[in-house]
């Protein structure tokens, strides 16, 4: 019985890993989508977030299940009850690449100055999304702190993009659709910068029982 | 082992037990028998003597509680009792020792009562008159003797459980002590019961066996982790639930990862998506294989599903560093696709001449201009030609025909060949040095010295200098070409060697080198395991010595 519920968490930690990884590829190809202008990309992009839906609602039903059938206790249940939090995260970071993308084919193409800081803004947090799902990998408590930490650079990215964007609009009225938009993705990125922030704060919940205060 | 002895103790005990009250019951009870038998005749005689002399009389003065006299006529008919009323008694005459002794003159018969508890013996002897006296006594049988004994017997059972008890426990323990003592890791060298040795003997073998097998299993071990360990290429191999098994050192550097992941699944230490499908498309097909950057270095993936009996057993991961043969194959497009366009440009020019000349539209004054043109493009294309038949060969490695060659002899030579060109863009030539002998192939060594003349003297100002000097030191030969000329800005250093590199891009008609020369020094330099060595500056002069290890190089 036991043995079977070990396989079951090991599978569960693997989906979790796969899930991460998923949005991983979402928000690489979103930016990637955006940096290029490539359309296609950003089509692949949309048609793949079903993909991260359903996982979530895969892990979300294991998990009930897990708890149902197996009422675990201390180390396991609170794996399992962040893995419950920490699915929502991801599945919303997959939500807002897919919102990316989908600007980026409102975008046609259309670059201009000031997507240098956005571009730098989507590398630091998809280096956050990588690191929280690393750290939920390998358990590193220490690592999910860094995560934590990079959001106040994330977050400062997104005032700096705010003030290029002001300034673009104050010189260059014709723009603005434009200049909306690219506050949109760099608010996108903000939001997915939290999120990343919310899985590192619940694989540190998962490893050591508390749940750190925001 | 205590309680089974005890109990084996403790039932010997009470069949002992048992068996001896049996025996000395049935014995003592038959010999206590014929003891009561003999009283009784004894005492019947004595009766009988005395009711013939006093009659009645006699027998009722007689009061007796042991014995029972009865008096019966010789019909049967109960004259006198001691214990009844004799009217009252039923005719004797059919009871079996009143028969026998109306028959015979005396009887004796033994008859249990109802209950079990007691039986009657009965004597009886014929008086003179006929009549019959009988006397009887009761006696209790032997089942109600071994009753009575049950209270003593009970005692005696009660006092052989705990002897037995003791016993056991003691016996068990001075049994086993021996068992408990053996050495199970040494087992010959115990002197036990020597019932136990084929046992010791066995454990001794299948220690052996163990320790073999073990050796086997270790050296195997071994022998896998140290091709593992020291082959460059990384291997993984997983389980069939795609946890790891096994990780080698190239792995754990080139998924930068540490024996901890063992155990682990294999997504923990690489969750790519491309390695995600390549999994599951092994376990779904058998085999795998894909591309990928990783660490600034090109990988390709092999990943085979392990099946025996019909049963996945897992999935091995093999990654090779294709770094090296992916940029060979980009120099290799690269080579090509400059050869085409170099080999294009001097036809397109030449076929333009032609084509001109052809529809009339040169002025027949101009025509001996073209024709040079056309020439000179044909030698030009001739040799570029040359210098790839020459490169080829080189990339070949086709061994060659060694011999002793003179550096500064073959530096003269170039020199005299080139003395022309260097006129006419007004270098100086001059061949300096020791002889330099050493062991080459002649031509790919003036190959070497003309490629390095020819650009020194083609990338000069006028009024320049070309100075070769030949030096021998501790059996080592070097040559250096140096100049005064325009020189190499840093950045283009490494790459001059390139095949079709040029520095300047638009000169390289005006310069009218191939693009070739150097790659060409480059190999032959490397054909004889030499060194080039590069100095310059940009408008100071370049000097490029080549270093040959030893002169049979």
């Amino acid at each position: 019985m036991r043995n079977r519920f070990d396989e079951q968490l090991f599978e569960l930690n693997r989906e979790i890993i796969e899930l991460g990884a998923m949005c991983e590829e979402a928000i690489a190809s979103a930016v990637k989508a955006l940096t290029t202008g490539d359309i296609e990309l950003a089509v692949s992009v949309k048609k793949n977030s079903g993909g991260i839906d359903q996982m979530e609602r895969d892990i979300e039903g294991r998990c009930m299940k897990l708890l149902l059938h197996q009422q675990p206790v201390a180390r396991d249940l609170r794996l399992i009850s962040a893995a419950l939090k920490m699915i929502t995260d991801m599945e919303r970071i997959g939500d807002q690449a897919e919102d990316i993308a989908e600007i980026v084919t409102f975008l046609n193409g259309h670059t201009m100055e000031g997507m240098e800081l956005i571009e730098e803004m989507a590398r630091a947090t998809i280096e956050m999304v990588t690191k929280s799902v690393d750290a939920f990998v390998k358990k590193d408590v220490a690592l999910a702190e860094k995560v934590i930490a990079k959001d106040d650079i994330v977050d400062d990215y997104f005032s700096k993009v705010k003030c290029g964007i002001i300034t673009l609009i104050a010189e260059n009225h014709a723009d603005g659709e434009f200049a909306l938009d690219l506050l949109m993705i760099a608010k996108y990125f903000e939001r997915i910068g939290d999120h990343a922030t919310n899985i590192a704060e619940w694989v540190i919940y998962s490893v050591t029982g508390t749940h750190k205060e925001a | 082992m205590t309680s089974k002895i005890f109990k084996s103790v403790l039932f010997m005990t009470i069949a002992v037990l048992m068996a001896s009250l049996l025996i000395v019951t049935g014995v003592l009870y038959r010999y206590f028998g014929t003891v009561q038998e003999t009283q009784l005749k004894d005492e019947l005689s004595l009766a009988a003597e005395a009711t013939e002399r006093l009659g009645e009389t006699y027998l009722e003065s007689l009061s007796s509680d042991r014995y029972r006299l009865t008096w019966v006529s010789s019909d049967g008919e109960v004259l006198f009792d001691s214990h009844a009323d004799a009217a009252a008694m039923e005719n004797h005459a059919d009871r079996e020792e009143i028969k026998e002794a109306l028959v015979s003159g005396t009887g004796s018969s033994t008859r249990r009562s109802s209950t079990l508890t007691e039986q009657t013996i009965y004597e009886a002897t014929q008086l003179d008159d006929g009549s019959v006296l009988r006397i009887s006594v009761s006696r209790a049988t032997a089942f109600v003797l071994v009753l009575g004994m049950l209270q003593p017997i009970a005692v005696v059972l009660v006092i052989a459980i705990a002897l037995s008890a003791w016993l056991a426990h003691g016996m068990a323990k001075k049994i086993v002590e021996p068992l408990n003592k053996l050495d199970l890791e040494k087992p010959m060298e115990n002197d036990a019961y020597e019932e136990l040795s084929p046992l010791l003997h066995r454990i001794h073998a299948q220690h052996k066996e163990i320790e073999y097998q073990m050796q086997t299993l270790k050296r195997k071990q071994d022998e896998f982790e140290q091709i593992t360990g020291n082959m460059k290429e990384a291997l993984v191999l997983l389980d069939h639930t795609g946890r790891i098994i096994s990780i080698n050192p190239a792995a754990k550097t080139l998924f930068g990862t540490s024996s901890s992941c063992i155990g682990e699944d294999f997504l923990t230490i690489d969750r790519k998506q491309n390695m995600r499908l390549a999994l599951d498309e092994a376990n779904a097909r058998g085999h795998a294989d894909f591309r990928a950057k990783k660490n600034g270095r090109e990988y390709q993936f092999d990943l085979s599903r392990i099946d025996s009996d019909g049963k996945n057993h897992g999935v091995v991961v093999l990654a090779f560093d294709i770094t090296e043969q992916v940029n060979a194959e980009k120099h290799r497009r690269e080579f090509t696709a400059n050869v085409s366009h170099e080999l294009k440009t001097p036809l397109q020019s030449i076929i333009g001449s032609a084509e001109l000349m052809e529809n009339g539209i040169v002025k027949s004054e101009d025509v001996p201009r073209f024709i040079g043109h056309i020439r000179k493009e044909a030698s030009r294309l001739v040799f570029l030609i040359d210098d790839i038949i020459r490169l080829s060969q080189l990339d070949e490695g086709t061994e060659m025909p060694r011999e002793d060659v003179s550096l500064k002899v073959l530096s003269e030579e170039v020199c005299e060949t080139l003395a022309d060109a260097a006129k006419l863009k007004d270098v100086s030539l001059e061949v300096t040095g020791d002889d330099g002998v050493i062991n080459g192939v002649r031509r790919l060594l003036y190959e070497i010295v003309y490629n390095l003349c020819d650009n020194a003297i083609k990338y000069n100002n006028p009024g320049g200098h070309v100075k070769v000097s030949v030096a021998e030191r501790q059996g080592t030969v070097q040559i250096s070409v140096s100049d005064n000329g325009i020189g190499i800005a840093p950045e283009h250093q490494d790459k001059v060697f390139e095949r079709f590199y040029r520095v300047d891009k638009s000169h390289s008609k005006q310069s009218g080198g191939t693009g070739l020369g150097l790659s060409i020094v480059k190999h032959a330099v490397q054909y004889h395991h030499g060194k080039i060595v590069v100095e310059s500056e940009p408008n100071k002069g370049t000097t490029i010595t080549v270093l040959f290890d030893d002169r049979t190089a």
